[in-house]
């Protein structure tokens, strides 16, 4: 068998390649926007009247919000409130994992026969497997 | 105009001198010189003349 | 092109017969520190602080030292393998030799897209810093910050464009100051120069101390990766240093160095004058937290420095992206992996002249088009991705070529410990991951994939087999 030889890419394919590319990127830019699933907020419970005690905020803490030129507990007490949930399902932590080892194992095993087609042309200097 | 009304103005200017000078320069480049020339970079260049000297 | 082979005499299309325009080989370890720190430091003055947020303040020590840990596996095992594989594209380079072209191909879009990310975060946050200036020197309600946005891209394109050495001796002076500014706060407020002006205990006291929990710990390191995301990119310079076997693993160790005095440095001073909450919320509260310490610290000179080096930290990280992010798109084309037309280099300033232009727009695009958390997530994902790839490739890398066969120009001591830890530290960076941002994850796991089928069913025809294989190495052990 004989060394593997590639074809010309001629400018218009070389140009649709980046395109393809490019599209796939944006793509998965957008779609998480679109299907509303982007981001993790912080959500702040509802209180009623704000004050750096109904806060808990000790005196020092209270002199730097004032330092930092938050004078009004109030306007604070978004900040100061707002927390993260980490609830979370262990189903969908099963999937992450499933989709990130997939990801690899598929990756490594496709890799895994690219390159035994390099060795073998590298270095017996033919192409063990006929592939076009 | 406010001082920073002319800074806005500046920053487009600006910007737009050093595209314009990486794209004329891009394509006088690719004009003046030969595609294989340009693109004759090859991976690995020191370790096979290394391996040379060694040998 | 199958015109060219290594492992020929005749034809091996490098060195004095094949390349007529190479890059140019004029850095030594003190720019390699500047690119890998430059890239870096400015985690330090922006982004980190919502490890604050997501787990309280000793959360984000426990995360900034964890991730600390990780990068140190990192260091070292990049340092052994790049001072080995020393071409442009770094981590690219390294698995197409040592794991196979697809992992390759993947591996370079992780970096193009970490970088040109990170790049587009730099010049928002660049934007915001002037506008900011603007509102606080007064006269200005409200500053398009667009034009400034565009001014960083343009200029530091046009500075890479000219050629690598004034590019990253530009960046060695910024990094250097904008480090130093972080070692003088430090020493003016923490008591050591004059009174102190922190208050850890006060600060810290009550539920404030671990807010959410163990479970805040592990979520917390999520943005830990923050402190050092990108030192690995010191690797994309080895084409491009005098004495890669040298100058590679010193930069980057000292680099690493560097970073995790910055992170407990910053780390310091920030909780110990901004209440944790405040700190935590990178949106509506603390945006540049030493910034903010500064202010705290009351002291005019101080927040000079500390603005200037906010500036300077992010154009360094900036100019270091737009060099990483087109070597390693210059060497995916020089390899036909992407167009050929990318492989080329500039025959006046030896730079990927076409790399560093195409790359401009999109990440103009991803600066003025794409929501900022969307662009730093998927940013911090692909170099998760990454360093995941890193332990699979030294584990395969010893065992293909095991100690002797090869000149290595560093060998990384207690191997395979670093890579195992490597592994399990990834893992639950995964998992903090997953604590609110698990669809964004998958949504760019679900993009590789498209992407790597693309590659292995159509791109990869372009791709000529055995003359990607350019180090003169033997035949890998059981292949």
């Amino acid at each position: 068998m004989s060394r593997y030889v590639p074809p010309k890419q001629g400018r218009v394919g070389q140009f649709l390649d980046v395109a393809v590319l490019l599209a796939m990127t944006f793509g998965a830019l957008y779609a998480p926007l679109y299907l509303g699933l982007a981001g993790s907020s912080k959500s702040v419970p509802a209180i009623g009247e704000a004050t750096w005690e109904s806060l808990g905020q000790n005196a020092t803490q209270v002199a730097q919000y004032q330092a930092l030129g938050l004078t009004d507990p109030a306007a604070a007490a978004p900040i100061i409130l707002a927390r993260y949930d980490y609830g979370f399902s262990w189903l969908a932590l099963a999937v992450m994992f499933v989709v990130v080892i997939g990801y690899y194992v598929m990756m490594l095993r496709l890799s895994d026969r690219e390159y035994r087609d390099v060795i073998a042309e590298k270095f017996d200097g033919s192409n063990g497997r006929t592939r076009r | 105009m406010t001082f920073w009304g002319f800074m806005e103005y500046a920053a487009w200017a600006l910007s737009a001198v050093f595209g314009l000078y990486i794209v004329t320069d891009w394509l006088r480049t690719d004009a003046t010189y030969p595609e294989d020339v340009l693109t004759s970079s090859r991976e690995g260049e020191i370790e096979a003349m290394t391996e040379e000297h060694r040998m | 092109m199958s015109d060219f082979d290594i492992t020929s005499d005749t034809m091996d299309g490098m060195g004095p017969h094949g390349t007529k325009v190479g890059l140019l080989r004029v850095l030594g370890p003190a720019h390699v520190w500047a690119l890998g720190v430059g890239i870096v430091l400015v985690g330090e003055y922006m982004g980190w602080n919502f490890a604050v947020g997501k787990g309280g303040a000793y959360a984000a020590l426990l995360a900034c030292w964890f991730a600390g840990i990780l990068y140190t596996c990192v260091a070292m095992i990049d340092s052994e393998v790049t001072s080995t594989v020393a071409a442009a594209g770094g981590q690219y380079t390294q698995a197409k030799h040592i794991i196979g072209p697809l992992m390759a191909f993947n591996v370079g879009l992780y970096l193009v897209f970490a970088y040109t990310m990170l790049e587009a975060a730099n010049a928002i946050t660049a934007g915001y810093l002037i506008s900011e200036v603007a509102r606080l020197t007064g006269g200005v309600v409200e500053l398009d910050q667009r034009p400034f946005i565009v001014l960083v891209i343009m200029f530091l394109a046009w500075l890479n464009y000219r050629g690598v050495l004034a590019t990253l001796t530009f960046n060695l002076v910024i990094t250097a100051i904008a480090f130093s500014a972080i070692l003088i706060l430090f020493l003016s407020t923490s008591g050591i120069l004059g009174a102190g002006e922190t208050h850890h205990a006060e600060l810290m006291a009550g539920q404030a101390a671990l807010p959410y929990g163990w479970i805040g710990v592990l979520a917390a390191i999520h943005f830990g990766l923050w402190f050092y995301l990108g030192i690995e990119g010191t690797t994309q310079a080895a084409e491009e240093v005098r004495s890669p076997a040298r100058a590679l693993p010193f930069g980057t160790l000292a680099g690493i160095m560097t970073l995790l005095i910055a992170a407990t440095l910053t780390w310091y001073i920030c909780v110990g004058l901004i209440p944790w909450e405040y700190l935590g919320d990178g949106v509506n509260g603390s945006v540049a937290p030493l910034f903010d310490a500064a202010r705290l610290s009351g002291t005019p000179a101080l927040v000079w420095l500390l603005g200037i080096g906010t500036l300077f930290a992010t154009l360094a990280s900036a100019n270091g992206c737009i060099n990483d992010a087109s070597r390693a798109w210059f060497a995916m084309g020089r390899d036909k992996y992407l167009p050929g037309w990318f492989g080329a280099v500039h025959p006046k300033y030896r730079t990927p002249y076409r790399s560093i232009i195409f790359l401009v727009p999109i990440a103009l695009a991803f600066a003025l088009k794409v929501p900022l958390d969307q662009v730093v997530t998927f940013s911090i994902l692909s170099g998760l991705l990454e360093y995941t790839f890193m332990p699979l490739n030294v584990i395969l890398f010893r065992r293909k070529w095991p100690m002797g066969v090869i000149k290595r120009g560093y060998e990384h001591p207690f191997h395979p410990i670093p890579a195992i830890a490597l592994l399990c530290l990834c893992s639950v960076a995964y998992f903090a991951v997953f604590l609110g941002y698990g669809t964004q994850l998958v949504a760019m796991i679900v993009f590789y994939i498209v992407a790597s089928l693309w590659f292995h069913f159509r791109r990869y025809r372009f791709v000529s087999r055995a003359a990607q294989f350019t180090m003169p190495w033997p035949r890998p052990k059981g292949y």
